[in-house]
């Protein structure tokens, strides 16, 4: 269900076919990603869809074993380090680049290779996040270097970030804050944002683009107030061995039942829907919208195995 | 929004790109990062170094030994050169997503800048190491690079057995200042080649220990197999090709020592005596060559190294 146009050619990230395997397990199958410029798109599923391998790809990590990606209409194959100078990216692993050194040597480190580094705005994430300067990067904490990864992906500006689960293993008060700096950092200088979560609920301020990987397939891509508008929960009076038709159920139908009533998440427009569902002998006795992060979790079955 | 900000804003508009590092700055960085890494195998290098003196000092001071420096005999440069890529690599994860990889640089061009880094510091390594041997025969009363009067064997002798010391004819040879050269060109080298192996093998440690057994194994089974099957080329055919690579005209010993160490060799006389013999007079054109055919071997195979690491472009 990929409701952005695959067409326009206005796109920061786009990946055309994009497929991956490991051995015989498939990371990625013909994914057609499309992020469009100043999006902030969240991209969900659940541990080992092929999120943080997409990312890879972008940065020219990984080989695809089909299709291309292009990131501001590079190549990413073939132009790595111009990809890679237009990207802030915070990778899924916390394990921190060299681990001898201190945060500030290693700020320092990373400013030598971006001739836009802003020192004063690093200086500011860095207070802001509570990295201490002078510790040992092989001392910090899971959470500690997520802040330093953050900071590393920030500070000089760049038109695209990658954030591949930026707030895991952050405590509640860190998350807030960095949710807040990135808000910040939004607002202060135009940023396409690419970012896997599993916390969906914190980007619902942010997000206006949703994409949900499943089993490496791209099952749904939208700008977020269509997510919204088109997944919705429907409370029904159904008739006796009443069954929903296949094709307004995004993963099987997610239902509680009390008596007749039936209540259940269906995908479509709320009036083709009714129809459909009118058709079947149901009657829908009300429809109510859904977080984005139910909205989201409508395409990923509810039982992983 | 802050002037840094407003500039970065003002920049997209007008479509720009933001600029990729210049090579200079990546390399000014890499000696940086490089000699930061490198600065606890240098600690163990000094203290080691600081012991040497130690001893030499009390030796000098207790015993009156006179410390003659001899310029050739050590092969450490190059074992310097060959272990030292072991240190600059070992914070990065070559074969994942390391951060390295993840910086605005082409990667094989990366690769080939960390491990130019790494060689600056193994110059400076040699450089103090040669200045060190100075200093401490300077202390000790010592000469650099003395004449020597080698015992060189004529070609009509046989190699087994006593010598009679009519074979030996004297030869005073003095070594030229070209022979200082030989340290820095040996630990280059050597260190090209440790380089392609680290670089260029996710586990180079297993491909050391696998030629020292495929080594000794291959030693074994020829030997069993020339007495077996009576094939007298087959008779340490794995230890003449050792000597091939070590010992030859253009051997690794012509590379690290200029042919000092294989050229010479302790032997016994009829008289009784024993003396250093030498098989020949060291020839520095031979240096000259191995250097060239090694530090060859070793470009090519490290720019094929680095090349594993090259931006993965689609075929």
């Amino acid at each position: 269900m990929t409701h952005t146009d695959p067409r326009a050619g206005d796109y920061v990230v786009a990946t055309h076919g994009l497929s991956k395997r490991y051995g015989r397990e498939s990371a990625l199958e013909h994914v057609d990603l499309r992020v469009p410029d100043g999006a902030v798109y969240v991209l969900v599923g659940v541990n080992g869809a092929g999120k943080s391998t997409l990312f890879k790809v972008l940065m020219n990590l990984e080989r695809p074993d089909a299709g291309t990606a292009e990131v501001f209409g590079l190549d990413t194959g073939r132009a790595g380090p111009e990809v890679r100078a237009q990207v802030g990216y915070v990778p899924e692993r916390q394990d921190a680049p060299y681990r001898s050194m201190t945060c500030a040597r290693l700020l320092r480190h990373a400013a030598a290779f971006y001739p836009e580094w802003d020192h004063a705005y690093a200086d500011h994430l860095t207070r802001a996040l509570g990295v201490r300067p002078q510790r040992r990067v092989g001392g910090l904490s899971k959470g500690e270097t997520r802040r330093l990864q953050l900071v590393l992906a920030l500070a000089y500006r760049p038109p695209l970030l990658l954030l591949d689960e930026p707030t895991d293993g952050l405590d509640p008060v860190v998350r807030r804050r960095a949710l807040a700096l990135l808000a910040e950092h939004l607002a202060d200088a135009p940023t396409t944002v690419l970012i896997s979560t599993h916390h969906i609920h914190e980007m619902e301020s942010l997000a206006d683009h949703v994409g949900v990987l499943r089993e490496g397939r791209l099952v749904a891509q939208m700008p977020r107030d269509e997510l919204q508008r088109t997944v919705r929960s429907y409370r029904l009076e159904v008739p006796d061995a009443w069954a929903a038709p296949r094709e307004l159920q995004p993963t099987g139908l997610r239902r509680s039942s009390a008596g007749r009533d039936v209540q259940c998440t269906l995908v479509g427009e709320e009036r083709e829907v009714a129809r459909r569902l009118a058709a079947t002998g149901a009657r829908v006795r009300q429809v109510s919208t859904l977080a984005l992060e139910d909205a989201a979790l409508a395409f990923l079955p509810e039982d992983p195995s | 929004m802050t002037a840094p900000a407003y500039r970065t804003a003002e920049r997209r508009a007008r479509g720009a790109r933001p600029p990729l590092p210049r090579l200079r700055s990546v390399l000014a960085e890499q000696v940086r990062a490089t000699g930061h890494a490198l600065r606890g195998p240098a600690l163990i290098a000094a203290a080691l170094l600081a012991l040497v003196t130690l001893f030499a000092a009390s030796q000098v001071l207790s015993r009156g030994v006179d410390l003659t420096l001899n310029a050739w005999p050590t092969q450490l440069p190059g074992l310097m050169g060959a272990l030292l890529p072991i240190a600059v690599w070992a914070r990065d994860e070559r074969f994942g997503p390391a951060f390295l990889w993840t910086l605005p640089v082409d990667r094989r061009r990366h690769a080939l800048t960390k491990a130019l880094a790494g060689w600056v510091w193994l110059m400076a390594g040699v450089a103090l190491f040669v200045l060190w041997l100075l200093a401490v025969t300077s202390a000790s009363g010592g000469r650099a690079l003395p004449p020597e009067t080698l015992h060189v064997v004529t070609s009509q002798v046989a190699a087994a057995g006593p010598l009679d010391p009519a074979a030996l004819r004297t030869v005073r040879w003095a070594p030229g200042p070209l022979i200082w050269a030989v340290p820095f060109t040996a630990a280059t080298a050597t260190y090209l080649l440790g380089s392609a192996l680290v670089l260029g093998s996710r586990h180079p440690l297993r491909w050391v220990i696998g030629t020292v057994l495929s080594y000794v194994l291959s030693s074994i089974a020829s030997e069993a197999a020339s007495a077996q099957l009576r094939a007298g080329w087959l008779d340490d055919a794995p230890g003449r090709l050792l000597r091939l690579l070590v010992d030859s005209r253009y051997g690794l010993d012509a590379l690290l020592t200029a042919r000092i160490e294989s050229l010479s060799n302790p032997a016994a006389l009829t008289t009784g005596e024993s003396t250093i013999v030498w098989w020949g007079v060291p020839d520095l054109a031979d240096w000259r060559t191995a250097t060239l055919l090694w530090t060859g071997a070793g470009l090519l195979a490290l720019w094929a190294a680095a090349s594993r690491h090259r931006e993965r472009r689609r075929a």
